[in-house]
């Protein structure tokens, strides 16, 4: 690795001061952290056990940043950009999956590429993409507890560590902001608003146009 | 959503949230006092709240771990595999990523194709990957590319090429550029490559501009042997023991374009030989020249049909006014476009040898004046010269167009053409027929099959054929795409039922049915598949707002057409009340009726809302044709109401007939569900 740890954890406290290239920086290491990480999944979907992701980026952060105690500041830092380059990956290539399929055939997606996620997958991402910037605009805390549970794979625990706040207060964001994003996502995702006319359960609504 | 109301919703949901499920809706009704609007917010959310809790019971990296070990970007600069130092990603091939490497034992860059190692999830790409490696490296010629090193790490797969620095012919065409001679020699070229690897028992099979690439001092290197043959010299290949059409072998990587210079041999999944690659070199010979492919439709399916059915358009006349070379050049093209291989040049070196005198033959003549062509002149010019030379014919073929533009008019010439076109769809569709897995079947594949299938059930429904664009094919498809995945038992999620229990119910009530629906004179199809998609064939289903029944009537409007609440489990009764619901619409559409897809929609949604939206389309083209899919085309212009039915139901029907169709290609051991209504 070209980037040392001393690096690591200084371009973390520059991201921090509001320095934009410093994000850009650790960006590809990032990346190569979360394929590590999708690995042990991938290994681990094999032998049917599930995993704990808090686990594998903590284990990233070590050693990114180096065995000396990290700085607490830093490993929440680090967590906060873990969770947005994972979403960042998914929601762009959910939408080039979408660019593919609306007559964008001659892109040079590979096929490969193209089946990794499924359409409907790419409909659900995008739409709890745009739910999740909604949702930021009148609760950003609720919108950060979720990009670090849900794309950063944090727990309870962790979230609350890094938001520096109760576990018991992530543990309310969070059940009120799944319940807010699904409706919101289902709105977009599936342009239905539920009505009682709707006589087939919302699974089987989802379409994408 | 203003925070401060957003603020006293929350207080609202997490305190429903903290009563038990079974409480929340008393509670919420208490709580909200009247204030409507809050509480069917509320309620909303709680609705949802199990099903939000599924879909966020695991971090998005457990679902999509593969799109993010397969990410883009994948490796950044000083990044090392094997020996090789990354240095830029250059492109993204069929499989796998292109990176410019450095090679630091020898100091050279090289081109660096690589694929992630363990990824069980497709070791068919592994093979070709493997395959791709082999064959290349096998072969050592001027017009191939140059494998130095086929090698694996703990994390990837990679070939090491030699880097070319270089327009593929793609790009190429794109720039218009190409001389006369630049084409005759990349062809030499091309064909020259090709013969070194036929000579050694390698057919390439996915010749295409993209896989040529150029030097810049001129020299041409054919790429991507990732689907590359062997050809088995002691055991002829015959047809029975290839798979049919577009093969996958082919389809992994192939980019849906690809299907314009497949051989006819090669997308019937006929036997294929050497002469397959010289169909291929006639494409992109022709495409070079003419600016685009000699076969094009605007579907896949089209393509495929008048590659089959069809003659491409002459590049250059044959008459005698047309330039000697330009002759010659239209005569080896069409040859090497022959559908039969017997036809086509046997060898690449024939085929090389016909153009080089060409070549030749050029560069001596000393043609001057308007109209001469030297080797020099630009492709672009020469179409338009074809153009101009054409023109003393032209009168005539003005004379000839009119009389056969007056006898057309005279025969409807629309509606025989488009029986022709039904025709060449269901030749293709015979070809296809071998009872292929519709899970096997490429994308392409994919569209190309619901595409006709979808003719072929608006024909069983009465309709007039219409095309459909691709947005409403895929819209079709997802839906078939998912009644496919639940032929996989072990796949199924909780509460969903396998894809052959669903249908195995339906034969047992298709008489009854179809009795009813012959006596209003409604296509039985219509009959047939409304209950798969009303009620999965449950006798008595009941819905949460209490439709119930094979069709799903609200008992008001069982009442009204004589079943009781009592009898509406009851097929019998049912079936003749929703034929006898379904010839309502009918007379109430009144002309539109003429159209299922209509009535099937005002089945679903009431017929003043199919009249509003007709009205609404209307007004803007007064000669619309009259079905759904216009409508479907146009919803932006329609209401709200409208977009939300288009996006499902007639859809869902199709997939549902789609499927009961084929019981072959989705693993359903019954005949199609139509025969039962015999």
């Amino acid at each position: 690795m070209s980037v040392s740890a001393a690096s690591v954890t200084q371009l973390l406290f520059d991201w921090q001061q509001g320095d934009q290239s410093a994000l850009k920086k650790l960006t590809p290491l990032i990346y190569d952290e979360l394929r590590r990480i999708a690995h042990h999944y991938v290994k681990h979907e094999r032998n049917g056990h599930t995993l704990q992701t808090t686990a594998l980026v903590n284990e990233a952060y070590v050693r990114l940043a180096g065995q000396e105690r990290p700085e607490w500041q830093n490993r929440s830092h680090f967590f906060a950009v873990t969770a947005k380059v994972m979403r960042h990956i998914l929601i762009d290539h959910a939408r080039r999956r979408r660019y593919l399929k609306h007559g964008g055939q001659f892109q040079q997606v590979s096929m490969a590429e193209a089946s990794l996620m499924s359409e409907e997958r790419a409909g659900e991402l995008i739409a709890l993409d745009e739910a999740l910037d909604e949702l930021k605009n009148f609760d950003p805390r609720k919108s950060e507890v979720v990009e670090l549970r849900y794309f950063g794979g944090l727990s309870l625990e962790e979230t609350a560590d890094a938001l520096e706040i109760s576990v018991m207060t992530v543990r309310r964001d969070w059940r009120a902001a799944k319940a807010w994003l699904f409706r919101r996502m289902a709105r977009t995702e599936f342009r239905v608003q539920a009505s009682a006319c709707d006589y087939q359960n919302m699974s089987n609504l989802k379409v994408e146009l | 959503m203003t925070p401060e109301r957003w603020h006293r919703v929350e207080e609202v949901l997490q305190a429903a949230l903290d009563h038990s499920p079974a409480d929340r809706a008393a509670f919420l009704n208490e709580a909200c006092a009247g204030d409507e609007e809050l509480e069917r917010e509320t309620s909303s959310m709680i609705a949802v709240y199990d099903d939000a809790s599924d879909f966020f019971a695991e971090p998005a990296i457990a679902r999509d771990a593969r799109v993010i070990i397969n990410s883009e970007a994948q490796m950044h600069p000083g990044r090392e595999i094997g020996p090789y130092q990354i240095i830029r990603h250059i492109g993204s091939g069929g499989m796998g990523e292109v990176y410019l490497a450095h090679d630091p034992r020898l100091d050279r860059p090289v081109a660096l194709k690589v694929i992630r190692a363990g990824l069980v999830f497709d070791e068919a790409l592994v093979r070709r990957f493997q395959t791709e490696a082999r064959v290349a490296s096998a072969l050592n010629h001027a017009n191939i590319l140059t494998v130095y090193e086929i090698g694996q790490d703990d994390e990837f797969f990679f070939i090491a090429t030699e880097y070319i620095d270089g327009p593929t012919i793609r790009e190429r065409i794109r720039a218009a550029d190409l001389t006369l001679q630049d084409v005759l020699e990349i062809a030499r070229q091309l064909l020259s490559g090709l013969e070194a690897a036929h000579v050694a028992g390698i057919i390439h099979r996915d010749i295409k501009p993209e896989n040529v690439i150029q030097r810049h001092d001129g020299v041409v290197r054919i790429l991507d042997f990732g689907i590359a043959k062997l050809l088995e010299k002691s055991s002829p290949e015959s047809p029975s023991t290839t798979s049919p059409v577009v093969r996958t072998e082919t389809g992994v990587g192939v980019m849906l374009g690809t299907i314009g210079y497949m051989s006819p041999e090669q997308v019937r999944g006929l036997g294929v030989d050497v002469r397959t690659d010289i169909w291929s070199c006639g494409v992109v010979l022709y495409e070079m020249l003419g600016g685009q492919r000699p076969f094009d439709g605007q579907t896949n399916a089209d393509t495929l049909v008048t590659m089959l059915e069809r003659e491409p358009e002459p590049l250059f006349g044959t008459s005698g006014q047309t330039p000697p070379a330009l002759r010659q050049i239209q005569v080896v093209i069409d040859k090497a476009l022959s559908k039969a291989p017997a036809g086509r040049y046997q060898t690449a070196a024939e085929m090389r040898t016909s153009l080089e005198k060409i070549k030749t033959a050029l560069e001596v003549s000393k043609q001057s004046g308007a109209g001469a062509i030297s080797a020099q002149t630009n492709v672009r010019d020469l179409r338009s010269l074809a153009a101009q030379t054409s023109k003393s014919g032209f009168r005539r073929a003005i004379a000839m167009t009119v009389a056969a533009l007056l006898i057309t008019v005279m025969f409807a010439a629309a509606f025989m053409y488009q029986r022709q076109r039904e025709r060449a769809r269901a030749r293709l569709l015979a070809v296809k027929a071998a009872p292929k897995s519709y899970l096997q079947m490429t994308e392409a594949e994919k569209l190309a099959f619901i595409e006709a299938q979808e003719q072929r059930i608006s024909n069983m429904m009465g309709d007039r054929s219409v095309k459909l664009n691709d947005e409403a094919l895929r819209v079709i498809k997802v839906r078939v795409d998912r009644y496919a995945t639940r032929q996989n038992t072990a796949a199924l999620k909780p509460g969903e039922e396998s894809l052959s229990s669903t249908y195995a119910r339906a034969p047992e009530y298709i008489p009854v049915i179809a009795r009813a629906f012959t006596a209003r004179k409604i296509p039985t199809v219509v009959g047939v598949y409304l209950p798969m998609i009303e009620s999965a064939y449950q006798p008595c289903y009941e819905n949460e707002i209490g439709a119930k029944g094979l069709f799903q009537f609200l008992p008001s409007t069982a009442e009204h057409y004589g079943v009781s609440r009592a009898e509406m489990c009851d097929v019998q009764k049912m079936a003749p009340a929703a034929a006898h619901f379904i010839a309502d619409r009918m007379a109430e559409l009144g002309d539109d009726a003429q159209s299922m897809t209509l009535v099937l929609l005002s089945y679903n949604r009431g017929e003043d809302s199919v009249r509003e939206s007709l009205r609404r389309l209307r007004e803007t083209d007064a000669n619309y044709e009259r079905n759904f899919w216009t409508l479907f085309a146009n919803r932006d212009k329609l209401d709200e109401g409208f977009q939300r039915e288009s996006a499902w139901y007639v859809p869902e029907f199709f997939a549902a007939a789609i499927v009961g169709e084929n019981p072959d290609a989705f693993g359903l051991q019954m005949p199609a569900l139509s025969s039962f209504a015999r």
